[in-house]
């Protein structure tokens, strides 16, 4: 190794423990103590560079990253809550549409389903009696009235018909129950006339306040039976 | 969470001595050096989950504070083409020769054109070697290894260019 590259060497880095540079070292004590002075040289520097560090900083640097943090979860907690609040609405308006939209989207469709369900209810021998005064107390609802007793009533009560109050009333047929529906007017249900399936035929009349079904058997004369209801059932304002 | 905030205490704990020599070594102001320390955490923080390696947690503070400190630069230009010695000085009690002769080195010292004493910085107090320095300045080793030379050289020749006794000398 030569003096100038010994110079440099030693000089970039007086700490180096480079093999060529210790054995030049080694070599020659002229080196030896120049690179003494140097490693002198470096302590003083090493000395004047450690500048004294303001006590409070660490204190400073961490407090300002907790509040930094702090106004992260902030934000984030406002976003939960926010995803939360969405998530409550969405499941409520599910909720809201499975439990009170219509189910089934045309009137007969859905008589026919409601009738088949209560079948095993009433019996077309029957005695129970409703009488016109009790039925009419009931129409009262519908702003309706019977003036006369149409056929013999076997049941008359309050049901659901799709979601809204509605009168049940179910007459003795001829060979077995005819159901008559009394139905505030509803958009959501498309109305339909006629409809029918294998066993039971229903025919539908839309009042002012309300449509008039009325479900039986095949047997059963079901225009007669609507005008019949058409002509006792007198509306009121 | 509570890892992390304990990964970033150790951290802020281990090293804002060594970052804040840093960074009053690259812009001469105790005020700036420390806003440019608390911007370089504040970004570590941000960031902690990228560093992967604690080993090389100090190149990478420095490397955030430089481009911190280069910021700096791109958002104001400051008049500090020239800056007054007064500013540089320390002006902590001089109350011993060795403070005076600190005060004295430091000064030489912050004369230094910066592409020379950064990597005296990075050598001397940070203690990286070579091959580091230049991989935190994007340098080649070699103009590293001329800078640090070169650093010296000046330091040296300017020592021995002072006398002996410094001060006012009166009667």
């Amino acid at each position: 190794m030569d003096d100038l590259q010994f110079r440099r060497s030693i000089y970039a880095d007086p700490k180096s423990q480079d093999e060529a540079l210790l054995a030049a070292l080694q070599a020659d004590p002229s080196k030896r103590q120049f690179a003494q002075e140097l490693n002198h040289l470096d302590d003083k520097i090493a000395q004047a560079l450690n500048i004294p560090v303001p006590e409070d900083l660490s204190d400073k640097l961490i407090l300002r990253q907790t509040l930094a943090s702090h106004q992260i979860q902030k934000r984030k907690k406002r976003f939960h809550l926010a995803l939360a609040a969405s998530v409550a609405i969405t499941a409520g308006l599910l909720v809201n549409f499975t439990l009170f939209s219509s189910a089934h989207s045309n009137l007969g469709d859905y008589a026919l389903a409601h009738v088949y369900h209560e079948q095993g209810h009433f019996s077309n021998d029957a005695n129970t009696r409703v009488d016109l005064t009790s039925l009419n107390k009931k129409m009262a609802a519908f702003n309706g009235n019977f003036t006369n007793t149409i056929g013999k009533l076997i049941f008359a009560d309050y049901c659901r018909f799709d979601g809204m109050k509605s009168l049940h009333l179910v007459f003795q047929g001829k060979t077995s129950p005819v159901t008559v529906f009394v139905v505030p007017k509803n958009d959501q249900i498309s109305f339909s006339d006629t409809f029918s399936d294998s066993k039971l035929i229903g025919q539908s009349a839309a009042f002012d306040k309300a449509n008039i079904i009325v479900v039986g058997d095949k047997n059963e004369p079901l225009s007669a039976w609507q005008k019949k209801l058409g002509n006792n059932i007198s509306w009121s304002i | 969470m509570i890892t992390k905030q304990v990964r970033y205490e150790a951290l802020v704990k281990a090293l804002h001595g060594d970052l804040y020599r840093y960074a009053y070594w690259l812009c001469h102001e105790k005020q700036v050096a420390e806003d440019l320390v608390q911007e370089t955490f504040l970004r570590a923080w941000r960031a902690l989950d990228s560093l992967k390696d604690e080993k090389a947690a100090k190149s990478w503070l420095i490397t955030i504070l430089r481009r911190e400190n280069a910021r700096r630069f791109e958002r104001k230009r400051f008049d500090m083409g020239e800056f007054d010695e007064a500013s540089i000085t320390d002006n902590q009690s001089l109350s011993n020769e060795q403070n005076i002769e600190n005060a004295w080195l430091r000064e030489k010292i912050a004369q230094l054109p910066a592409e020379y004493s950064e990597p005296l910085v990075l050598q001397v107090l940070g203690g990286f070697s070579g091959e580091d320095i230049a991989s935190i300045l994007n340098l080649n080793k070699n103009t590293v290894m001329t800078r640090l030379f070169r650093a010296r050289n000046q330091l040296k020749e300017a020592l021995e260019a002072e006398p002996e006794k410094r001060g006012l000398y009166n009667g």
